[in-house]
């Protein structure tokens, strides 16, 4: 629930945009020709733009929750009981101001110098007034946590978003998160300390994430669907720091949308499906995104296996629960 | 020497009739931002005397508020997308009322008390399509703010709110990817059940 902001965001929309558009094509050649079919089912293909790989998605999707329900909640309750909460904010403290190590990094990699400067301060600061970053006493003379990661960087660099993915115990990631977050451990002094710490890390992540899965919870009518639309706005937001305007004019869309379904019923679908086959056609990137297509459509069928036998574990787990 | 003139000329009129649009646009904004305000003070106002008045006199306090503030069934019809028309009138009257149910509800379960928290307005801008954009934020003590962008339309004489984004996550849109999923997989009656639900459970919370 953070977010900052930057003006290279209409760029990349239309970026990230086309390359959806594009993977649709490649990917499904047989999803687009279901346009021209039914043009009254266009809309489970417009998802399918984000999420290509949604049944195996999902599977994974409710193998975590049950491995969150039975597994991490209930070791993370005992933790929250056990420790006091000032230890937790000083836990979170310590964590977190570890991970200013990677923000600097990427700050400069964006080029935002001057944020660059202030996060080091924080960073500074914290670690020896804040003893070893146990308290935030950064925040206290006006600099605030900032969120930068190695996705955000790569977005910032023209990456494009590709396929949203759920990842087997880690949750939601996009194609492009997963070279993110491999950059973001190495570049985590936390990631070099033994076991137990990183356990101890874990737990504190589950433990403040608790409001947040409990909103979940409570707000969602497909947890599936509200979980990926805003991991997917959030890191959007996130990467484009925040910058209000593209959110609004998505919702401008939205409205005209709506009010040009009312005059024209399905016609908005063929549009759609025209406005597809220009995109592809007009990008010289083409070759490239159909080779990165590929190898997901590759990544996908070995998931698609795996991802039954991780139905299986559910299954199990749930049974286990039963008992 | 003529040409410059007239050129000054056509300058200055345009000066003169281009104000005037402009002057009307910013008083109609100050009512969209009126609009926020107001909502947001009530907000607070029911925050601070949440847990005497409970979940159901939050409700009831809040169930005004909602309504004179947001435009709730053009937010209902832009949920469903194009689902909207395939639905009888019986329906979309009835969507119209549980989700206006469930939109007071959840504002009922998730602004229950109150701790210091506060909204401020920070800025407002126009979109293309004649709407406004009010952006806030609520400070909330030992935490980060949140922000909230609130995207108005101009509905009869006042302004609606039809959308907030919070913290970059459109609720608009994220609404409408959940909605439009239920209603093309389990269909209007699982819909409906599952919003029933979710006010339920907002009730017991």
């Amino acid at each position: 629930m953070n977010n900052h902001r930057n003006p290279l965001r209409n760029g990349k929309i239309q970026h990230t945009f086309s390359y959806i558009l594009i993977s649709v094509l490649t990917l499904g050649g047989c999803a687009t020709t279901k346009v021209a079919d039914q043009e009254g089912k266009a809309q489970p293909i417009v998802a399918s733009k984000v999420d290509p790989y949604e049944s195996v998605n999902r599977k994974i999707y409710g193998f975590n929750d049950s491995v969150d329900n039975y597994v991490a909640e209930p070791i993370s309750n005992v933790y929250k009981k056990i420790t006091p909460q000032f230890m937790q904010t000083g836990i979170f403290n310590f964590f977190n101001n570890l991970k200013n190590v990677n923000v600097v990094l990427n700050d400069v990699l964006q080029a935002k110098f001057e944020q660059s400067a202030k996060d080091t301060g924080r960073f500074a600061i914290n670690s020896t007034v804040g003893l070893v970053g146990l308290f935030d006493v950064a925040k206290k003379v006006g600099l605030e946590q900032n969120d930068e990661d190695f996705d955000q960087t790569l977005a910032v660099w023209g990456v494009p978003r590709g396929p949203y993915l759920v990842i087997p115990f880690l949750g939601p990631v996009t194609a492009r998160g997963i070279p993110g977050v491999v950059v973001d451990t190495a570049a985590n002094p936390s990631s070099y300390v033994g076991a137990p710490v990183q356990l101890v890390s874990l737990l504190n992540t589950r433990a403040s994430a608790e409001g947040a899965l409990k909103f979940i919870d409570e707000a969602a009518l497909d947890p599936y669907v509200f979980t990926r639309e805003s991991f997917l706005q959030w890191r959007q937001s996130l990467a484009t720091d925040g910058k209000g305007q593209a959110t609004s004019e998505f919702d401008d869309e939205l409205i005209e949308d709506e009010a040009a379904s009312n005059d024209q019923g399905s016609s908005t679908a063929s549009t759609s499906a025209g406005k597809t086959l220009q995109v592809s056609s007009s990008s010289s990137d083409t070759k490239n995104f159909k080779d990165v297509s590929r190898l997901f459509d590759g990544v996908t069928q070995s998931f698609g296996q795996t991802a039954k036998s991780f139905e299986e574990a559910g299954n199990k787990l749930e049974g286990l629960k039963a008992k | 020497m003529d040409l410059k003139f007239i050129r000054l000329v056509v300058v200055f009129l345009f000066y003169i009739f281009g104000t005037i649009p402009a002057i009307a646009q910013d008083e109609s904004a100050a009512s969209a931002r009126q609009v926020v305000d107001k909502f947001q003070t009530e907000l607070i106002s029911v925050m601070k005397n949440g847990k005497q008045l409970g979940f159901a006199g939050r409700y009831n306090k809040l169930y005004d508020s909602v309504s004179n503030s947001h435009d709730l069934t053009k937010i209902a019809r832009i949920v469903v997308g194009k689902e909207w028309e395939k639905l009888s009138e019986a329906q979309q009257q009835n969507l119209v009322d549980v989700f206006s149910k469930l939109s007071v509800a959840s504002y009922a379960h998730n602004f229950k008390d109150y701790s210091g928290e506060s909204f401020t307005i920070d800025s407002e801008e126009e979109t293309k399509l004649g709407g406004v954009v009010v952006h806030a934020r609520l400070s909330v003590p030992d935490d980060k703010d949140v922000k909230f962008d609130y995207m108005l339309k101009e509905k009869g004489p006042s302004w609606r709110i039809i959308n907030i984004i919070a913290n970059g996550v459109s609720d608009l849109a994220l609404k409408r990817s959940e909605y439009t999923t239920i209603l093309q997989r389990d269909g209007f009656d699982a819909l409906i059940a599952k919003i029933n639900e979710k006010i339920d459970n907002y009730s017991k919370l």
